[in-house]
């Protein structure tokens, strides 16, 4: 009798020492779904890719890349690159949902952001787009209206591949790419 | 009840009133402890010019104030303006470049609507930025004096003090904490350019 | 009586586990500190995010810039220390805002804001990838610290878990002190020049 006790005893201590090693897994994972299910949807992993001419509808606007300009830049191996979009405003509250951003990417993956203030070889060379605004042009966003934003980029010579990608932070996980 | 449970239902009365009188008597006595210490608070040591003052993060040594038109840099402002400065020499004892002398030491008798000081290196004449550690500087901080206040022929400075701790209460992490005043210093204004 | 032995064993060595855990537990300031990488003086250092090669490090009592609006001294306690470098993005855009020079006592020095506006110093420069820039830094620091300084260069000072570059800065020395260098803007790539006085 007490040998058998003794038995499922010993049982019952390994099978929850067992059970331990399944339960504390599951409950960090139950306790950090949340995060995790936010950070998933918080990222930009659906690329709408947009042929140059035509237009796209994102993010309550429909978007068109309008000017893709190379200047010479301050040293021989460096290129100015000025990207010119405008977006024809539908829906003012999803253009604003969230920050804007614009990136230039190429074949190797590296990212440059837009330089601060456009400069004089982009007033020289291209006038009309020294004048007009960043992204955050869309801050005036109204229905009906459209709006022409223009980003400058400081690039190597030699960099190929080139892509514009705007984010809208309201339209994740979408993301608008120009070639 | 039968007679052993009221023993020792009395046995666990008495342990629950020992233990209650024990826990009622440290909290008067923590009570009246902070009740004396409001009633009667330290005083807060006075410090003369040319006295250095030990406040933890900044070893201050003030040299003298005077009253001016003209701010440190030299640069005569476009709308005239009444300004009170203060020279004193500063040391940072912390282990890193600080900025935070900002706030280390008040007016005592605060003077309403006066804006927060400006803070200048002498040796540039220019704002300052971050002192180094280690390496004493003469600063001038200049406040811009409302024009109907009159400048007191005397003022008073109250200097704070501020204690390090490696792990704070909140994140455990290092920094900087404020404690009680370390010296009041009394200068007397004079009138300068 | 072994019972009770054996419970008070248990019970002196839960107490020397808590306590040994307690004493070596990490505080905030650990957990998130920056991550190190090593370099050394001349090297090209690759991180993650950034790649710097510091070329030259000049020391001097009295710093002399000639500016556009007028000429500064710039006069010190101790020791002013001039370091040159190129620096690049890896991946994405970046400016690297905070270099420190750590003295061998541990004491910190940030990058001095008496010469913060000076074209190319380090936190005035946006690094993009593929564009190798030249940077400059300036220090003061107390003579005695010159000699067994780390140069610390990160992005941001108090970004939790940043990369951070530590440069050993073995070739300064007090015996090259010079008493003036005169720092002056320059048309070239490079957008200063040091000069000995």
């Amino acid at each position: 009798m007490t040998a058998a006790t003794g038995m499922s005893e010993r049982r019952r201590y390994w099978l929850s020492l067992a059970a331990l090693a399944v339960v504390l897994p599951l409950a960090i994972v139950v306790n950090s779904w949340d995060s995790l299910s936010e950070w998933r949807r918080s990222e930009f992993r659906t690329p709408i890719a947009v042929e140059r001419g035509t237009t796209q509808a994102y993010a309550g606007a429909q978007w068109q890349l309008t000017g893709l300009t190379r200047l010479p830049g301050a040293t021989p191996e460096t290129t100015l690159i000025v990207a010119e979009f405008d977006a024809a405003v539908d829906d003012p509250a999803l253009l604003q949902a969230g920050p804007c951003a614009v990136v230039l990417t190429d074949d190797k993956g590296r990212r440059w952001l837009p330089v601060f203030l456009p400069g004089r070889t982009v007033r020289q060379g291209r006038p009309a787009a020294a004048d007009k605004p960043r992204c955050y042009g869309l801050a005036r966003a109204e229905k009906g209206k459209t709006i022409t934003m223009a980003e400058t980029f400081t690039v190597p010579e030699g960099a190929t591949g080139l892509a514009l990608s705007i984010t809208i932070g309201g339209a994740r996980p979408a993301y608008l790419v120009f070639r | 009840m039968s007679a052993e449970q009221r023993l020792t239902w009395r046995r666990r009365l008495f342990a629950f009133v020992v233990a209650s009188v024990g826990a009622a008597a440290a909290a008067a006595i923590s009570f009246a402890m902070t009740v004396y210490d409001a009633a009667n608070p330290k005083p807060v040591p006075l410090a003369a010019p040319g006295q250095p003052i030990d406040t933890g993060r900044w070893t201050i040594t003030f040299r003298d104030a005077r009253t001016g038109s003209i701010p440190p840099t030299g640069i005569k402002p476009s709308t005239p303006k009444k300004l009170l400065m203060v020279e004193f020499d500063l040391d940072n004892r912390s282990a890193s470049t600080s900025n935070a002398f900002l706030r280390l030491f008040t007016l005592e008798p605060p003077v309403p609507n006066l804006p927060p000081p400006a803070f200048y290196l002498a040796r540039d004449r220019s704002v300052a930025g971050g002192l180094q550690p280690d390496m004493p500087e003469r600063m001038i901080a200049a406040w811009e004096w409302p024009q109907a206040v009159p400048v007191p022929q005397q003022l008073r400075l109250k200097v704070t003090s501020q204690i390090h701790k490696r792990r704070d209460n909140l994140y455990g992490a290092p920094g900087w904490f404020d404690r009680d005043p370390a010296a009041v210093v009394t200068l007397a204004v004079g009138s300068g350019p | 009586m072994s019972a009770v032995l054996k419970g008070l064993g248990g019970l002196a060595l839960a107490a020397a586990v808590l306590y040994g855990m307690q004493r070596t537990t990490p505080g905030y300031g650990e957990i998130t500190a920056p991550r190190p990488v090593a370099g050394k003086l001349g090297h090209r250092l690759e991180g993650r995010a950034f790649a710097i090669d510091i070329a030259k490090v000049q020391l001097a009592r009295t710093v002399a810039t000639k500016g556009a609006a007028r000429d500064s001294n710039f006069t010190t306690s101790g020791v002013w220390v001039l370091v040159e470098g190129t620096a690049e993005a890896r991946t994405e855009s970046l400016t690297l805002l905070s270099a420190e020079w750590l003295g061998a006592n541990g004491v910190r020095y940030a990058m001095s804001q008496r010469l913060s506006s000076l074209p190319g110093m380090l936190p005035g420069q946006r690094l993009e990838p593929g564009l190798p820039m030249p940077v400059l830094m300036a220090f003061e620091i107390p003579e005695g610290q010159v000699a067994g300084g780390t140069l610390l260069i990160a992005r941001s000072a108090w970004a939790p878990l940043a990369e951070q570059a530590r440069i050993e800065m073995a070739g300064a020395k007090p015996v090259d002190i010079r008493p003036c260098l005169v720092l002056a803007r320059s048309q070239g790539r490079v957008p200063w020049t040091v000069s000995a006085e």
